[in-house]
């Protein structure tokens, strides 16, 4: 649906249509995830056009949620700390593609980074094995589309904020969001083991002024799975298992 | 909020994102980063996503706010999640649950 621009002009070489087949599945849980983001910005203490201009320009899902709600009740360090922290997953994402875009041009080195979500992420890294031309066609396919959807949910969302009822309690919508996307986050026990420290944490500063008890809880969950890490490491996992496979990592 | 506070907040979400996504793409020429860091940024999105999610489930009054099924909702949304592996699953048994469970309550 998005292909039209191009496709009209007869360069359908621009547009790569296994990058549009591959988004398919992965944009759709995008959509009320947008949605509760457009919701969350007509409730929040932040201006509506600022919360708007989030998905253009921040365009990261968690992190606009988090800012988005947290507005009002938290002092604008511990938004932006909570941003911050929140986004250090990408410099992983940053770190895992840098060889594959060692070859690109570079411009794209330099906008690419700037649409690379979870979700493209994800497929790109499925696709380091094309040459330099035809990597770049998937990925800006595939981000760019994806821009487009979430300019569209977004905004959709915010329209209909307003009309939906509070009965409805589509306030209480975030904190069920983030706890798909922690869940969604754990791969590994050590991530398991930071989770729970983290939750279990921020669940006893949750008095704490300013919303600190998030970046408390962050902080303490990573030391925790850190320590966890270590556990394992000593003990060598091996003897546990009988032969087993070693489980390659299926990033799904 | 004001509005030079929110654009504050906007900035630097947008640049520290931006920053996040591009530094190492940018930097990072023939190396890798060591395995502890590359382990211990995984571990990261876990710790602060539960930390929010606790955070914002429970509230800034304390945990003598929360309702029931708020509560349940939460956990249901976190079961769900781990078992569909899907945010539209997560949400749709997320809400179902506060709606029948304030409903009941």
């Amino acid at each position: 649906m998005t292909a039209t621009s191009a496709d009209v002009s007869g360069r359908s070489t621009i547009i790569d249509r296994q990058a549009l087949a591959d988004l398919l599945p992965v944009a759709i849980p995008a959509v009320p995830f947008g949605f509760v983001i457009g919701l969350a910005i007509t409730e929040s203490a932040m201006p509506a056009w600022v919360g708007w201009l989030t998905a253009p320009l921040v365009f990261a899902g968690a992190a606009q949620l988090a800012m988005i709600t947290l507005a009002g009740s938290a002092s604008i360090w511990a938004i932006i700390t909570a941003v911050l922290v929140i986004n250090t997953r990408h410099l992983m994402y940053s770190a895992a593609m840098a060889p594959s875009f060692r070859e690109q041009p570079r411009w794209m080195r330099w906008f690419a980074p700037f649409l690379m979500v979870d979700q493209v992420f994800a497929l790109a890294a499925l696709q380091t094995h094309r040459t330099p031309t035809d990597f770049r066609r998937y990925y800006l396919t595939v981000a760019i589309a994806l821009w487009m959807v979430w300019n569209t949910v977004v905004p959709l969302g915010m329209l209909i904020g307003p009309v939906v009822p509070e009965a409805w309690r589509l306030d209480y919508a975030p904190p069920l969001m983030f706890a798909g996307l922690t869940m969604f986050a754990i791969k590994r026990i050590p991530a398991g083991v930071a989770a729970l420290v983290g939750g279990s944490v921020s669940l006893i500063s949750v008095g704490l002024r300013d919303r600190l008890g998030i970046v408390v809880g962050a902080v303490v969950g990573v030391i925790a799975g850190a320590i966890a890490e270590q556990i394992i490491a000593n003990r060598q996992v091996g003897p546990a298992r009988t032969s087993g496979e070693h489980g390659p990592q299926a990033t799904s | 909020m004001s509005i030079g506070a929110a654009l504050l907040v906007l900035a630097a979400a947008t640049l520290g994102t931006y920053f996040a996504r591009s530094s190492l793409i940018l930097l990072l020429a023939d190396r890798e980063l060591p395995t502890g860091i590359e382990r211990a940024l995984a571990n990261v999105g876990p710790a602060v996503l539960a930390a929010l999610t606790i955070n914002l489930a429970v509230g800034s009054e304390g945990l003598g706010s929360i309702e029931f099924a708020e509560g349940a909702a939460v956990v249901v949304a976190a079961v769900v999640a781990a078992w569909r592996r899907n945010l539209i699953w997560t949400f749709v048994a997320g809400m179902a649950t506060l709606w029948i469970l304030s409903a009941v309550t």
